[in-house]
């Protein structure tokens, strides 16, 4: 979600046919530095827009700076407090250009301003946070060698000195959930072993993680990005083992923490109603729940048999919501919602279910022996004896099909057949259920339909179905199940059981509320609010008959709306679902090796057939670590909030969102500076493949003392001392085939510079650059190559290499090259190898041309209006460029760029200044 | 030929160039030899070099390129080049070797420098229609005629007949 500001001069009132006198630089690199500086030093205002959370841009991440070799940070802090502090610089860090509209003089600049989830006036940059946060991903700013967290600064002196949150939205397991489990977080909390804490993430949104851990139908595992891999992450098992974990391992006292006043009814005490009474509890509002039976759950209790969900589970997640202080009041029906409002309850939430069977509405349907799912699952949830016949028909491929026909074997039925209309793939129960059942023996009887119930005397002999066939697709998107002519088949049963589907009770209470024809309740789907305000409804009567964590997800919502109505806020404000999912090709799911789900221990088939104990085990805890290390992380942030717990100044805000707001500039200055090659496009030398094959960027990190080794030059694979370092020069740079004919101009000198440093790391250490031309063409740059050559002692080979190849026995990687100067071909083992990637024009700078109407040469950089007298002027007046984004440059050129484009800008300010 | 060259290098100074290298580059395939800069990139790359030291395709196109006409053409050194192109491939400068090797090998025959070896390869298709009446037995007929197989199998011998009187022989039909 992003909000809108106006632009300062509308908002001050100003006329939008005024010119600008300020200056706006794209760009936080030391060339857009400079350019910002100079401007701001003549007087104008500037804003300064980068891209990333830091400015600073490559130059603070490079080591050591050509020819002089001083330490680049040492020259860019300096820089980089002048720019924070100066009182004409207004920095906007984590943004992106939208668009741009206008002329010189009058630039309207729409700004993208990427959520910190971080308020940088609180903020003091102290890192507390950052020792907390659980989740760890490459460091982009270490050229992805060491790994960050989730909430980090890109580098010690990174301006503002504000944390960031790395967070691309919401992971799709919890997009998913109705009852938005934050699944990503407790998953990552579970990989460091952390099983309370985690417990606790999956309370924050539901009170049941072990009832739910063994009947929810996980429709995150279906949505699960891992699952686009290999397998989905088993989600519904790991919160089910959080909840064993804390069973096995003795379960803090809960504390009743009711400080409010407005009492509130929850009429019906199943998996809705007991929900949105732990949900209003957790806010301090005292709760009644009203419940029909002997015994509160719902259908969790009176409908999924025992060997699914023990007793005791249940028993005790819903003594949690008592001891939190809700009232259940059991065999208490009530018949009037208004009686309630005068007994003194503030608001009501009406989650009666759905109890009512289906019928199938076919001859014989009440004769002797024909028994509806629910009345059969719930004589023998309560306790009753129960019979079952020798030959019984389950009719319907829903959980409660599976359930009875599966409660039925183990009531004793010789011979338990399953009929359903559709085929395997239709089926709607869940998966593992189904071939649980066919495990234990039970018949699947697909695309078959009863059209006829035989009796004898009053009680079931047989039942007569017909074949079916599948058609088009009906409104559900499921294939409409056709009859097929003549097919029709009689079989020998004396029990039938009909299970297709549930309804709500006609006659239940919620009539007094506006109803559908169906006795279900019209309310709104976010609010969940009826027509009787104070009202409001949720789970089965709301929906008609659908899955557990629904009527759990409700009844959060509904707690969420009565919490608002109570408080006289208003019930729809900042709650509709507009928060952006993470898309599966923005999950890196690049080199991660396939690896299986863990399977899920189950009682054995012949002690389980007959039997109510359950049948699933649960995992112990190397599976739950194991199979919690699977999760991709696909939002990186997994909202755990830790942080926020951590910070002392509140300075962090998850709910906070991007931003869009509006400048109005005069003039503009690109310095968007530069991105390297990819030189994975050069599959013989095996960068990526071959360890040790690292790239100059990865080596520059390797080499500074804040990077992941801090500045120990060793092997990444092994931690070994380097003794003979390669350097492959021009990769992705004056290479026609690639599309890079030009050459990149640095790539010579810092190689040089990075050879010459190896040298000064370990002066034993054999240390050659394999070359085509070296150009050193800037001042002191040859004295600085003869240096590197005499007194350093670096080889320089003349001869570009074929091939990198990796000696797996002697863990060498091997150069293939052809020395020019002797005609001799040869293959060289080095310990390291550095490819120096060329320099290309920035992603990004393409859309940007667009949105100036700016063209681009063929390169894909900045054209030049005449690069001779005017080599910072675009073809766009009013538009200047600097650094990198017109060609390749080392530092002390895109700094003098930096500050003749500054120049230029300011006179296009000083003018509208006079005209005014 | 030694002049020549010194008067195009007064010319066009800026790349290497001989009068042969002009030659090649007239020639169908040879278009692409001026681009090379003596990199070293297709001996790195090159299989064949790989196996033996006297052939270095850097080095050949740099005997091209600096005019050594008579020991190009009268090497066999052009004619081994196997056509893999990984050499083209790999080449920054988009310099296509096989395509100029194979310039080369239509100049060095039109002048009647053919290796031995590819001389005989050649006049044994003329004579034979194709390459391995030799090595063709009675044995390999009598296993052909096991499996349900022609073991007649010099029926393009007519065909090459036919190509030899049209082009080698007079040109008439």
């Amino acid at each position: 979600m992003t909000t809108e500001r106006k632009p300062k001069s509308i908002a001050d009132g100003g006329h939008s046919e005024i010119k600008s006198n300020e200056a706006l630089v794209v760009g936080g690199g030391v060339a857009g530095m400079q350019a910002a500086l100079d401007i701001a030093n003549q007087g104008f205002k500037v804003t300064l827009l980068e891209k990333s959370p830091s400015i600073g841009g490559v130059m603070a991440q490079i080591d050591k700076t050509f020819p002089t070799l001083d330490c680049s940070a040492c020259i860019l802090t300096p820089k980089l407090s002048e720019v924070s502090r100066h009182p004409n610089i207004d920095l906007l860090t984590y943004s992106e250009i939208k668009s741009v509209a206008g002329a010189t003089g009058d630039f309207r600049v729409r700004v993208h301003r990427h959520s910190r989830y971080v308020d940088e006036d609180k903020c003091s940059g102290c890192g507390d946070c950052i020792a907390v946060c659980p989740v760890e991903v490459p460091n982009k700013f270490d050229g992805n060698l060491g790994f960050r967290k989730a909430i980090y600064t890109p580098f010690p002196q990174a301006t503002p000195n504000v944390v960031t949150v790395d967070k691309k939205g919401e992971p799709a397991c919890r997009a998913t959930c109705p009852a938005e489990v934050n699944a990503q977080g407790f998953v990552t909390m579970m990989r460091h072993g952390k099983f309370d804490e985690a417990l606790e993430i999956v309370r924050r949104s539901i009170p049941f993680p072990g009832v739910l851990g063994r009947v929810c139908i996980s429709f995150c595992e279906a949505e699960c990005e891992r699952g686009m891999l290999d397998e989905s992450i088993s989600i519904r098992n790991l919160h089910r083992f959080l909840a064993d974990y804390e069973r096995a391992n003795g379960a803090p006292a809960v504390e009743a923490k009711i400080d409010k006043k407005d009492r509130v009814a929850v009429i019906g005490g199943g998996p809705g109603g007991i929900s949105c009474a732990y949900h209003l509890a957790r806010r301090g509002y005292p709760v009644t729940i009203f419940e029909k039976h002997e015994k509160a759950g719902g259908m969790l209790r009176y409908s999924i048999p025992e060997y699914r969900l023990p007793r005791e589970i249940l028993d005790e997640e819903i003594q949690r919501v008592v001891d939190m202080g809700v009232k259940i009041k059991t065999k208490t029906t009530i018949s009037s919602i208004h009686d309630l409002f005068e007994k003194g309850f503030k608001a009501i939430f009406v989650a009666t279910g759905a109890w009512e069977s289906n019928r199938l509405g076919i001859h014989g349907e009440d004769s002797e022996g024909v028994v509806h799912a629910i009345k059969f699952l719930e004589n023998v949830n309560s306790g009753k004896r129960v019979s079952v016949g020798e030959q019984v028909v389950v009719v319907g491929g829903g959980d409660a099909a599976i359930d009875s026909a599966r409660v039925a074997m183990r009531l004793g039925a010789k011979e338990v057949t399953l009929v359903y209309r559709r085929s395997h793939v239709e089926i709607p129960a869940i998966p593992s259920e189904v071939e649980d059942a066919k495990e234990e023996g039970i018949k699947f009887m697909l695309l078959t339909n009863p059209v006829e119930i035989l009796t004898s005397k009053g009680h079931v002999t047989g039942v007569r179905c017909v074949r079916m066939r599948l058609g088009e697709p009906d409104h559900s998107g499921r294939r409409r199940p056709v009859p097929i002519p003549n097919s029709e088949f009689t079989m020998a049963v004396d029990e039938i059981i009909v299970a297709v589907g549930q309804s709500a009770d006609p006659r239940g209470v919620q009539n007094e509320l506006d109803c559908s024809e169906w006795a279900t309740v019209k309310a709104d789907q976010v609010t969940l609010a009826t027509n009787i305000p104070g009202v409001f409804v949720g789970g089965d009567v709301f929906t008609g008959p659908q899955t557990v964590v629904k009527a759990v997800g409700h009844g959060k919502n509904a707690a969420e709306s009565i919490d608002r109505y109570i408080q006289g806020i208003d019930l729809m404000e900042g709650r509709a679902k507009d928060r952006h999912r993470v898309q599966s090709y923005e999950v890196d799911k690049e080199n991660i090796p396939f690896e299986s789900r863990m399977t899920m221990s189950k009682q054995g088939l012949s002690s389980r057939k007959r039997a109510f104990t359950e049948v699933e085990l649960g995992f112990n805890e190397a599976a739950a670590i194991a199979e919690a290390e699977r999760c991709l992380g696909c939002a990186v942030c997994c909202e755990c909030e830790r942080c926020v717990e951590a910070c002392t100044r509140e300075a962090i805000d998850h709910s906070l969102h991007d931003e869009v707001l509006d400048l109005h500039v005069g003039a503009i200055v690109l310095a968007t500076g530069y991105k390297l090659f990819d030189v994975r496009e050069y599959p013989q030398y095996g960068y990526g493949k071959i360890p040790n094959v690292i790239t100059a960027m990865e080596y520059e990190r390797l080499m500074n003392a804040a990077g992941p080794t801090h500045g120990h030059l060793v092997r990444l694979s092994d931690g070994k001392i380097p003794h003979s370092i390669g350097f492959v020069q021009c990769v992705g740079a004056r290479d026609v085939q690639k599309g890079v004919p030009f050459c990149s101009r640095i790539c010579c000198m810092y190689g040089t510079k990075l050879a010459t440093m190896s040298k000064e790391h370990h002066p034993d250490a054999d240390v050659t650059v394999y070359y085509a031309d070296l150009r050193a063409f800037g001042k002191g740059f040859e004295e600085f190559y003869e240096m590197s050559r005499t007194r350093f002692g670096v080889n320089y080979v003349r001869g570009r290499v074929g091939e990198i190849m990796h000696d797996k026995k002697d863990d060498k990687v091997i150069v293939r090259f052809e020395d020019t100067e002797t005609g001799e071909l040869k293959n060289v083992p080095h310990d390291l190898v550095i490819i120096s990637p060329g320099v290309q024009p920035p992603e990004g700078l393409d859309d940007l041309a667009v949105e100036l109407n700016m063209s681009l040469n063929e390169e894909g950089y900045v054209s030049i209006h005449d690069a001779v007298l005017t080599p910072v002027d675009t073809d766009v007046s009013g538009v200047f460029v600097a650094g990198c984004a017109d060609g390749p440059k080392d530092i002390p050129d895109s700094v003098s760029a930096g500050s003749a484009a500054a120049m230029r800008a300011s006179i296009v300010l000083a003018k509208i200044d006079r005209e005014e | 030929m030694a002049n020549d060259d010194v008067k195009d290098k007064q010319v066009i100074n800026h790349m290497p160039s001989s009068s042969f290298a002009k030659e090649v580059e007239q020639e169908f395939g040879g278009e692409g030899i001026m681009k090379c800069i003596q990199c070293g990139m297709c001996t790195a790359s090159c299989m064949v070099a790989s196996m033996t030291d006297r052939y270095r395709p850097r080095q050949l196109i740099q005997k091209i390129l600096i005019g050594k006409r008579e020991e190009v053409l009268t090497s066999d050194l052009p004619w081994l080049c196997m056509t893999c192109r990984l050499c083209e491939e790999r080449c920054q400068e988009d310099v296509n070797l096989s395509e100029i090797f194979h310039a080369v090998r239509e100049i060095a025959t039109r002048e009647g420098y053919v290796p031995k070896s590819f001389q005989n390869t050649v006049d044994k298709v003329l004579e034979d229609g194709w390459l391995l009446n030799d090595a063709y037995t009675d044995f390999i007929e009598d296993d052909r005629d096991d499996l349900g197989l022609d073991i007649d199998l010099d029926w393009n011998n007519e065909f090459v007949k036919r190509v030899k009187k049209r082009y080698i022989d007079g040109g008439k039909k």
